[in-house]
């Protein structure tokens, strides 16, 4: 019962700000599905119809795209993003990595991650998976008090916590029926879409790495937890970077193929 | 009557046959897999180990089937010539990219569940791959083409073929069979 009321209060406590950041957000969001679904529509029809002529029949490749009338803008962001990671990012990561020994970061990771914990759980609960929200509260305790504040992770030997599928704001909102709208490439963030740029602003204000500087005003040190989240998790998303880019043909298109079918598959989860 | 008892008879002989394939590719799989990782523990460097890769990927992985669909539809308008050039460079590309995954003295844990066959003579292996701390969903899709191939690796949801899909076709409707194989040969000789 006394968890009950924790877990209510927890709810409405991460609830609330996410609910605000979204009503100042999606105007954007909200005009440009519909239009996105239609210009997805009107590609899709040619293309089977050429399937159809050359006879192919297997073609699954076919699917799993997006449509990007921003093409032209979001190459030059892409573009600028790569000369900043290369120049300037992937060196701070490489530090990083320098001054920290591998098993020192992984605590790290885990940290932040069990952090992240409201995240997780709201959209759960928003996407009708209790049982998954259970299973992320039982993970949550285990690992903060059992893994000292979450740097280790005694949850990942439980059978029935282990390795639960992580959900966030823009599966959430992909499990309401809300498609992608159109691709867009954020500036330093990558590989977006209308819909998970809705959802990073999500998570964004769920995460109580960013709750002080978001919302307790609690002075200049405040930039000091979300700006170590944005450091621990460099070296990491490079390592996706460059998987998806390093042998591509053309690395802007091989980013965005990388980036629709990780989310889809994520959302399937 | 006949032709129920007929449809009973099918349906038994064919389960079996069913689960035959199924243990048929997961085997071919993964002696594939551990031959080349055993390979890879043999290859000090990383600038070595596509070399030293090649002729065991040749020998289980379709290159001809995957690059007929990286292409796409456009494959039909290749001529032989073409198709063949194409092959060769596209499997160079597959080779060196997936070699480069590799970290010389890391060894992968994987954990294979259970395989399924979306159609005849096509099954999918899905695995739990373990690699340097971080857990991956590796699916690998093999077919029957004189013996069962691999044509597929789908990791994390992400298909090698439908991203090279994405990029090839917006090269052939740019320029044709010609746009699409000097954009393999650019890829193949800029890196390294």
């Amino acid at each position: 019962m006394k968890s009950n009321t924790l877990l209510i209060r927890l709810l409405a406590l991460a609830v609330a700000p996410f609910l605000t950041d979204c009503a100042t957000t999606p105007k954007t969001g909200a005009a440009q599905p519909a239009a996105a679904v239609k210009a997805a529509g009107k590609e899709k029809a040619p293309a089977r119809a050429a399937l159809a002529q050359a006879g192919e029949k297997e073609d699954e490749y076919a699917a799993a795209e997006i449509s990007d009338p921003l093409e032209p803008v979001n190459r030059g962001v892409f573009w600028v993003n790569d000369q900043l990671y290369t120049f300037v990012f992937k060196p701070i990561a490489k530090g990083y990595q320098l001054i920290f020994p591998k098993p020192v970061r992984k605590g790290i990771d885990n940290a932040f991650e069990n952090v992240k914990y409201p995240v997780r759980f709201v959209n759960c609960a928003l996407q009708g998976k209790f049982k998954r929200a259970g299973q992320e509260t039982g993970k949550f305790f285990v690992n903060t008090i059992g893994g000292v504040g979450g740097i280790f992770q005694p949850a990942e030997k439980i059978p029935s916590l282990a390795h639960v599928p992580a959900e966030d704001t823009a599966q959430t909102l992909a499990s309401w029926g809300i498609g992608h709208g159109p691709y867009i490439v954020l500036p330093l963030l990558g590989p977006s879409s209308v819909r998970d740029t809705v959802g990073l602003a999500g998570d964004y204000a769920a995460n109580p790495v960013n709750w002080p500087y978001l919302y307790w005003n609690t002075g200049d040190w405040n930039i000091v937890p979300p700006a170590s989240n944005t450091l621990r998790s460099m070296p990491g998303q490079f390592e996706t970077y460059d998987a998806a880019t390093k042998e591509a043909v053309d690395p802007y298109l091989s980013a965005r193929s990388t980036y629709v079918q990780n989310r889809a598959e994520e959302a399937r989860k | 009557m006949i032709c129920r008892l007929l449809f009973s008879v099918a349906l038994l002989a064919a389960r079996p046959a069913a689960i035959a394939q199924l243990a048929e590719a997961e085997a071919r799989l993964k002696s594939a897999v551990g031959e080349v990782l055993a390979v890879a523990d043999r290859t000090a460097s990383r600038g070595a180990l596509h070399e030293s890769l090649r002729p065991v990927l040749r020998k289980h992985v379709s290159f001809e089937t995957m690059t007929r669909r990286a292409v796409g539809p456009g494959w039909r308008q290749f001529t032989p010539a073409q198709q063949q050039q194409a092959t060769q460079l596209f499997s160079t590309l597959i080779i060196r990219s997936y070699s480069s995954k590799f970290t010389p003295g890391e060894h992968p844990a994987i954990t294979y569940k259970t395989a399924a066959s979306p159609a005849a003579g096509r099954v999918d292996v899905p695995t739990i791959t373990v690699y340097k701390g971080s857990r991956f969903s590796v699916n690998y899709r093999m077919e029957q083409e004189q013996g069962w191939k691999i044509t597929d690796v789908v990791i994390e949801g992400v298909s090698l073929i439908a991203n090279y899909r994405s990029q090839l076709d917006a090269q052939f409707k740019k320029g044709g069979a010609n746009a699409v194989i000097s954009s393999l040969t650019q890829s193949v000789s800029r890196s390294r």
